[in-house]
């Protein structure tokens, strides 16, 4: 009778818990069986460990083998309990010293000939095993640079299990040679790194754009010709974390606007990356060179994607969604009236709380999703209406209705509202060029910087996030600026929430203009981006 | 402002009055041979003959007075006239005390009677009544200006007409309730009928404060043609129409051919030029319309005399009333530093004697000051 234990962790959305595997050799007839509420993928890791043990060079053991993975109520799936698993039965079988691998965490998958294969979540599980003692992980070597992210654990990044073996058992390691078929490639575009055809995960190519790829060409702000309106508008959305939404025909830039927008937000801080690059890990997106995602993430799915692509979910253990793997940065959703009005109701509550919560019968998972929303629509079902000229098909119901599609409670949270107009030919052809992205950032920065000093000593760290009536009494603005705004309230143009959005983003245009307190300009600017209709020198008028 | 309900009829009013609301259900709104038939005969005359068949009356082929008879076998005024107090109205035919006259300028084609709904009297209100109306799929521009010139214009004493539509209509009578103004909803159905579905409750608040009016009896539905017709009586009813936001092919430039037809104002408000939703109202302004801006603007057109709109307010420089020798010296004087009258006569191409006078002129505008004897401006 031989015991042995080990530990790998299970990832319930973007954390994971920690689990113990347990190895117990019985004499009795040879057989293998592993308890603890595997699902399907992980019960095929019996026949993926026992073929790697004997292609390792090691002897399977001929008794009563059992494996346990406890806590057993927590469900686990996937293959990258396999390593761990594996290890225990050989340490069961007394092939390596129990000793060493008890104050192990493991993580990986095992492929029939031995190898150690990467798996996701990697730094989610590696964060968790630091966060619960564990000082030394075990990973496949891929994933290494991945679980360094993590202080204050020593990372080993494994080939094979042979070498793992000669490892803990302290004999000369043997050579392996690198896998070709993975070397340093990683020049595809959407699915870099982890990624690739035939490792379980969706083919999601085209859902995400991996932020290593600007790296190569990061689109910037001098791209866009004219457009002035909209450009001031994307600055105020990053300096305030306002919602925005691009109002135009089609061909009016609106994707190439929302696409520069992650370029004029201020770089992760280290915990914000830290979270960014867990959930990307467990969505499966980390790109291979750089495994620390440093900058606002982009993620633009297409507007036919389903509930669970959107939000998260999937058959099993949820899975991040689209609005999760945005979470710190920029989540595009063009066409927005042609998505489904459910799904599109699902976004409130992480614009609402900064996270959302998939429940399943399997369990019930909360996952980041604080996003920066950007919307864009076309006016109506042809494109054409309210343009010179053009003529558009549409009955009045039918835009009305195409309108009524962006509900008014979603509407709501969306501080900026900007019509996106076809660029002129003279701007096109004129050759001014605007500013770029970095100079932009820069005045972004500068806001937020303001804005960070000025709520020093509350709870709050941006203008989103203040209160109504602190608002109006505490951070008011200049006596007379509201005059204007008011009027509107009374007129019934606007409601009492929303004067106080409206206050919120003339914070952030005075913060861009390095007022101290929002001048009645500021507020025009503000009602103007927040209701489309110019007032006085409207928001060109006031910006730098 | 409300009727006396209850005021004792007599018979004849009364059966004028019945004769008038079965013909409003066989009528259709705007025809005006029939209005021509109750000018010759009257509404009993023509009610009793449609009741009772025989020959067609003038001008009515046989298949329209088949049509008619047809409807004349379903109507029964008594009833609609006990729906409509059921719901707080009330009939209104020409001759009556809430009759606006300004209706008998369709003429013929003015309407048989009107179901009205509300607490205002009408006649009052349409006195000094302004139409707001515009596009259906309107911009949140069109949407802002409707509520405005609603709003101030309300809180002008004038009232507010409109058709209760979705876009520059529902936004003109919100503008108008918000400061609580009058405001008049000429509808195209029963004026117990919600259209369109999503302005139930838009209609019930102007019930309670304004006035909702129709031409078909309760319950009726709208039609197309109905909207045409009920166009023109929003423009009848009114002193001026303006269309706030009007596309090329937008039913609101069918009332704003009725006012001009009627003799009454038409204004219209512009918008972005690059914008293809205000190109009816620009085509208006290069016809006949007057472009208007602010409510002000509305009144001065269709107010009584003295009741112009404030100057804008311009900064008045003195300067652009002086005489021209008096500009040109004051122009030879340095910003800073005094000079004599010779050095100023040489800047201004003139004799120190005229140069002498002038400045004695200026000092006492204020705009120069003696310094000894050399001048220098006023600071």
């Amino acid at each position: 009778m031989s015991f042995a234990r080990t530990c790998a962790v299970a990832l319930v959305g973007v954390e994971g818990v920690v689990v113990e595997v347990q190895a117990d050799l019985e004499p009795g007839v040879a057989s293998f069986s592993l308890v603890g509420l595997a699902d399907k993928s992980l019960s095929e890791s019996r026949d993926r460990v026992r073929a790697a043990v004997i292609n390792s060079g090691a002897e399977w053991p001929q008794k009563k083998l059992t494996v346990g993975l406890s806590p057993a109520a927590v469900p686990k799936c996937g293959s990258g309990f396999d390593l761990a698993v594996a290890c225990s039965v050989l340490a069961a079988a007394e092939r390596i010293d129990p000793r060493s691998i008890a104050e192990l965490m493991m993580v990986g998958e095992l492929g029939l000939d031995g190898r150690v294969r990467p798996v996701r979540g990697v730094l989610p599980a590696v964060l968790t095993a630091a966060g619960a003692g564990y000082r030394h992980v075990v990973v496949p070597e891929e994933a290494a640079a991945e679980a360094s992210l993590v202080p204050d654990v020593s990372v080993l990044g494994v080939r094979s299990l042979r070498q793992l073996i000669a490892l803990l058992a302290d004999e000369t390691v043997p050579e392996e040679p690198a896998d070709e078929r993975r070397g340093g490639d990683d020049g595809e575009d959407g699915v870099p790194g982890l990624l690739g055809a035939g490792w379980g995960v969706p083919q999601s190519a085209g859902l995400f754009q991996a932020p290593h790829a600007e790296a190569r060409h990061a689109p910037d702000l001098t791209e866009v010709a004219g457009q002035r309106l909209a450009r001031r508008a994307l600055e105020v959305a990053a300096a305030g974390r306002h919602h925005l939404l691009l109002q135009g025909a089609p061909g009016a830039g609106k994707t190439m606007l929302a696409e520069r927008l992650p370029g004029l937000l201020p770089p992760l801080t280290q915990r914000e990356a830290l979270e960014v690059t867990a959930v990307h890990s467990v969505g499966g997106a980390l790109p291979a060179g750089r495994p620390l995602i440093d900058r606002a993430p982009y993620c633009a799915p297409h507007h036919s994607a389903s509930m669970a692509a959107l939000v998260g979910g999937g058959s099993g253990l949820p899975r991040p969604g689209a609005v999760s793997l945005a979470h710190h940065g920029v989540l595009f959703i063009d066409e927005a009236p042609e998505m489904s009005r459910q799904v599109l109701d699902a976004l409130r509550q992480p614009l609402e709380c900064g996270h959302v919560v998939v429940a399943r019968a399997a369990g019930t998972v909360r996952m980041p999703a604080r996003v920066l929303l950007v919307l864009a629509a076309n006016p109506c079902p042809c494109g054409r209406h309210g343009s010179a000229g053009g003529e558009c098909e549409c009955l009045p119901s039918t835009v009305r209705r195409y309108r009524a599609r962006l509900s008014g409670p979603l509407l709501d949270r969306v501080d900026l509202r900007v019509p996106v107009e076809p660029v002129a030919r003279a701007e096109l052809v004129s050759g001014t060029v605007g500013e770029a992205t970095a100079v932009v950032a820069q005045r972004v920065l500068a806001a937020r910087d303001r804005a960070v000093a000025r709520y020093a000593g509350t709870p709050w760290t941006s203008n989103g996030e203040v209160p109504g009536h602190e608002l109006r009494f505490r951070f008011a603005p200049v006596p007379s600026a509201l005059a204007r705004a008011e009027q509107d309230l009374e007129r019934g143009l606007l409601t009492a929430r929303g004067l106080d959005r409206v206050l919120r983003v003339a914070w952030t245009v005075a913060d861009l203009a390095g007022h101290d307190r929002p001048t009645a300009d500021d507020v025009d600017a503000a009602l103007e981006l927040r209701t489309g209709v110019r007032r006085g020198a409207g928001v060109l008028g006031s910006l730098p | 402002m409300t009727r006396d309900v209850g005021v004792e009829e007599s018979p004849e009013v009364w059966e004028t009055r019945r004769a008038r609301a079965a013909l409003a259900r066989i009528v259709e709104p705007g025809d005006e041979r029939a209005g021509r038939w109750l000018e010759e005969l009257g509404p009993v005359a023509v009610w009793r003959a449609v009741r009772e068949g025989g020959q067609p009356l003038a001008g009515a082929s046989a298949h329209r007075w088949a049509g008619m008879r047809l409807r004349a076998e379903r109507t029964d005024p008594d009833r609609d006239l006990a729906a409509i107090a059921r719901l707080g109205g009330r009939f209104v035919c020409p001759g009556d005390g809430e009759w606006p006259r300004q209706l008998d300028d369709l003429g013929a084609s003015r309407p048989i009677g009107l179901w009205v709904r509300g607490p205002c009297s009408l006649r009052l209100v349409a006195l000094r009544s302004v139409a707001l109306v515009g596009a259906r799929a309107c911009t949140d521009y069109g949407a802002h200006v409707a509520a405005e010139l609603g709003g101030a214009l309300a809180e002008r004493g004038w009232t507010v007409v409109s058709g209760a539509a979705y876009g520059v209509d529902g936004a003109a009578h919100r503008g108008a309730l918000a400061v609580g103004g009058a405001t008049v909803a000429v509808l195209a159905c029963g004026v117990d009928v919600d259209y369109p579905a999503g302005h139930g409750e838009l209609l019930r608040r102007i019930a309670a404060d304004g006035l909702l009016v129709a031409e078909l009896p309760p319950g009726a539905h709208p039609a197309r043609s109905r909207f045409v017709q009920r166009n023109r009586v929003i423009a009848a009813l009114t002193r001026g129409t303006v269309v706030v936001e009007a596309a090329r092919r937008s039913g609101s430039l069918i009332t704003a051919r009725h006012a001009e037809r009627l003799g009454r104002h038409l204004m219209a408000v512009p918008g972005p030029v690059t914008s293809g939703l205000s190109a009816g109202a620009h085509r208006l302004i290069r016809e006949h319309a007057t472009l208007v801006s602010d409510a002000s603007e509305i009144v001065e057109l269709t107010g009584a005399m003295g009741e112009v709109a404030e100057e804008p307010a311009r900064p008045v420089v003195p300067r652009d009333l002086l005489a021209r020798e008096a500009a040109q010296v004051l122009d030879a004087l340095p910003a800073v530093g005094a000079r004599d009258a010779e050095e100023l006569a040489r800047g201004a191409c003139s004799s120190p004697e005229a140069v002498t006078a002038r400045l004695h002129e200026l000092s006492s505008l204020g705009f120069v000051e003696r310094v000894g004897d050399r001048w220098q401006l006023c600071r």
